[in-house]
Order: C-alpha cells, then structure tokens, then sequence
C-alpha cells in the first residue's frame, strides 16, 4: 500500500513546466503586450515556434499561401488562438498517453481534455462573458492528476469499485478514501508546482466539488460545468464513468436549463471536428 | 451510424456516456446496424441536425431503420438493443441527459410498433458496444470490465 507522501513524491518528479509559457501567458493577458514582445518571446523556442506554423499551416486553416514566421503567424492567429495552440502544444506530450488506470486508450483522455478547454468558450458566449486563457488553461490541464495516479488507480481499482458501488459515492470520494489523495487534488498540486495562477489553480482543486471552493467561484464554476459536459458526452470517459456530483445551484447560479446542457453537448460535436483537423488527434 | 452486411465485421461504439448505442440486426439476411446519438430531440438545433442527423434520437433512429432496409432488412425481423444512457449522480435532472435519450428513443419505438430484445441502461458507468454482424450477438463492456453478452 503506497502512501500519500509517495503518489505527491512521484508527482513532483514531472518535469518543470516551460518558464516561456508562462511568459506568453502573462504577456498575452496584458492588454498592453505588444505583437513584438510576444514574438521575441517565443522565437528562441524551435519546439514552439514549429508546432505554430504546423497548426497555421495545418487543413483547418487552407491557407493558399503558407505562413512562413511566427510573426506572421502571430498577426494571422491572434493572442489567445495563438497561446491555445502553444498551451496544447506543451502539454500534448503528457496528456496524450494512454492512462491504463482509468482504462483509457492512447488519445482519449487528450479528447477529453481539449473538450473541456474548447467548451471554456461555448460556456463563456452562452454566459455573455470575456473567455480568458485562463478558462482555457485551466480546463486543457484540469485531469492531469489522473496521469500521476494512474499506476495507484490500477493497483486499487477493485477497492475503489466497490465502494463506488456499495456506498453509493463518488468516484472521487472513493479515490481520496482507498489512496488519500483524490485526482482532483494532486491535480491542483502538480499545477501549484508549476506556479500557475491562484484561479487556475482553485478551478482544478474544485473541478468536481465546486461548491467548495472558497475563492474564484467564477472559474472554478465554468470550469465544472465544462467538464461535466464533456464526461456526458462520453468524450474521454474511463473506468470513472460518470460517477459524479451534479449540483443544481451550478445550474441555478448561472440560470441555465436543461435545454441548455443539450445545446453544449451539441455544438462541442461541431468544434471537435474542427480540431480534429487542426492538431490531428486520435 | 454503420451498417454491414460483411460477416466479419464487428461494429462498435466507444465511451458511451449518457449517449445511447442502438444495434438493429436482421437474422435472416444477416444484416446489421449500430447507431450512437447524442441527444434525444434535433429542435435542439436544427441546423446541426441537418448536418448530421445521427445526432440525434428523433432523426438518427429513423434513419438507421431505413438504412437497414435499403439493405433488404424487414421491420418484423428486426431485433433491437440498445445500451447506454448513463447519468451522473444528480437528484435535480438538470443533468440527466441519459434518461432523456432513453425516454426519446422509447417513445419513437413504441409509436412504430418496434420492440426492444434487451438493453443495459443507466447506471454510471461508461460503456463500449460492438455488433458482431455474422452472429448477431451484441457485446457490451463496461470500462474496466470484461465484455459481457446483451
């Protein structure tokens, strides 16, 4: 039986996260940022700087001309398209991988996370608010706790099933109370390492339990909501399922519907696609 | 939505969440269908439902139907079953997409006189569906479980 300083121990043996991405985002979120310092900061990437002009390039942009430099690609895709396609760049390497814990294949829980990150922006219009990175951020990393627990999940999966199944609770209740530490949880911890954002690193904390949360009800929020959306329609769901909360004051809060929840999952059907086109995932 | 008539071909369906998988099978002519919707009603929205009907019960299960018989299925052949429709555990029905999809889909089968063989519906869990089109026989897995015979 591992204990919990051994599953945040392996956790925080992940490398660190890109100092630069940190910088385009902050520079990104600054009105004041010029085109220019945003270029200068991500030109010395080689990584970075490709993996943009592949997307610019890419089927869903046709482009009769290709684009050539990141400062075209810059002007071409705008701040936030631009820092989207960085952020799934940075992390695609991780979250892409099978995660055999929760039973899900090569690609399904990337799926799973990019819904949830494109669904920050159908929420967000639906709402009538400003999408920030930070929404999109924070709703492409939300899960990345399932990766470090995977091996533990595996292990205690029978143990965790069981009292999913005769407690009735859910399926994160049952990960705190089999392994102590709950994926949401080392989510927010892996994130805190990384030194992002306070919000960002509340709405992962808060996910699954937003009710909870005791600053930034705002994102934490939104980001629930879009992840609810994406487990319902199936996208990325694993030995979890949907044993999950779903709490009415979220709904009441924001005054949506049923009808609602029905239209989100339909037009995420729509921009799936799209992406399909734009980063090639499984 | 697929539908074969090649005896070697399993058709399947992945991570069914509160989506609904719909296999139809004609014994006789050895053909089969399997559709996975989303949502129970198009007027939802109807422009996507132009595009893509499947995504829906009330325009996807119809087509499947009649797919079927292009294919020289006939309706009093048809065995029909259906798994999925999941739920989140949530007391208020907000969230409750995968009875919806199930009452829709009851109800289009009922008003045309179609019976459903079997089904494993509801619960948490997320499910994978597959037709083997040369027996007729549907398996359904859970995730994190063994396929088990519908």
């Amino acid at each position: 039986m591992n204990s919990v300083e051994d599953i945040i121990k392996s956790a925080s043996q992940l490398p660190p996260f890109p100092a630069v991405i940190h910088r385009a985002l902050s520079l990104i979120n600054n009105p004041n940022s010029s085109r220019r310092e945003v270029v200068e900061t991500l030109q010395y990437d080689q990584a970075i700087t490709t993996n943009v002009l592949k997307v610019c390039n890419s089927a869903y942009y046709g482009l009769r001309n290709p684009i050539g430099s990141l400062e075209d690609a810059v002007l071409f895709l705008g701040f936030n398209q631009l820092f989207e396609i960085i952020l799934c760049g940075a992390t695609g390497s991780t979250l892409e991988k099978a995660v055999p814990g929760y039973d899900l294949a090569a690609g399904e829980l990337w799926k799973h996370s990019v819904s949830s990150a494109l669904l920050t922006d159908i929420v967000s219009k639906r709402l009538k608010k400003d999408q920030s990175p930070l929404l999109f951020t924070a709703a492409l990393i939300h899960d990345i706790g399932k990766v470090m627990l995977n091996s533990y999940v595996k292990e205690q999966f029978q143990a965790i099933k069981k009292l999913v199944q005769i407690k009735g609770i859910s399926f994160l209740a049952a990960e705190k109370d089999v392994l102590g530490i709950d994926h949401a949880e080392l989510s927010s911890l892996v994130i805190e390492q990384w030194n992002f954002p306070r919000e960002i690193i509340q709405a992962i904390r808060y996910h699954h339990t937003p009710l909870l949360a005791t600053s930034d009800q705002e994102i934490v929020y939104q980001i629930y909501l879009c992840n609810l959306i994406a487990m319902l329609t199936g996208i990325g769901g694993g030995v979890d399922g949907l044993s999950y909360t779903g709490f009415d004051k979220i709904m009441n809060y924001y005054n949506l519907e049923e009808k609602d929840i029905e239209r989100f999952m339909a037009q995420l059907g729509d921009e799936l696609e799209k992406v399909e086109l734009m980063f090639q995932v499984h | 939505m697929e539908i074969s008539q090649d005896q070697q071909v399993g058709l399947i369906t992945y991570s069914l969440g509160s989506c609904i998988g719909v296999t139809i099978y004609d014994p006789i002519i050895r053909v089969g269908g399997l559709l996975h919707y989303m949502l129970p009603e198009s007027q939802i929205d109807p422009l996507k439902a132009q595009k893509n009907p499947f995504m829906f019960a009330d325009t996807g299960i119809p087509l499947l139907f009649k797919e079927a018989y292009r294919f020289g299925a006939a309706k009093n052949r048809l065995i029909v079953k259906i798994a999925g429709g999941s739920q989140i555990m949530d007391d208020s029905g907000f969230f409750n997409i995968g009875k919806r999809n199930y009452n829709a889909l009851r109800k289009i089968l009922w008003k045309n006189n179609v019976m459903i063989k079997a089904e494993d519906v509801g619960g948490q869990v997320s499910r994978t569906v597959r037709l083997d089109v040369g027996s007729g026989k549907v398996w359904v897995r859970y995730s994190g479980e063994e396929e088990k015979e519908l």
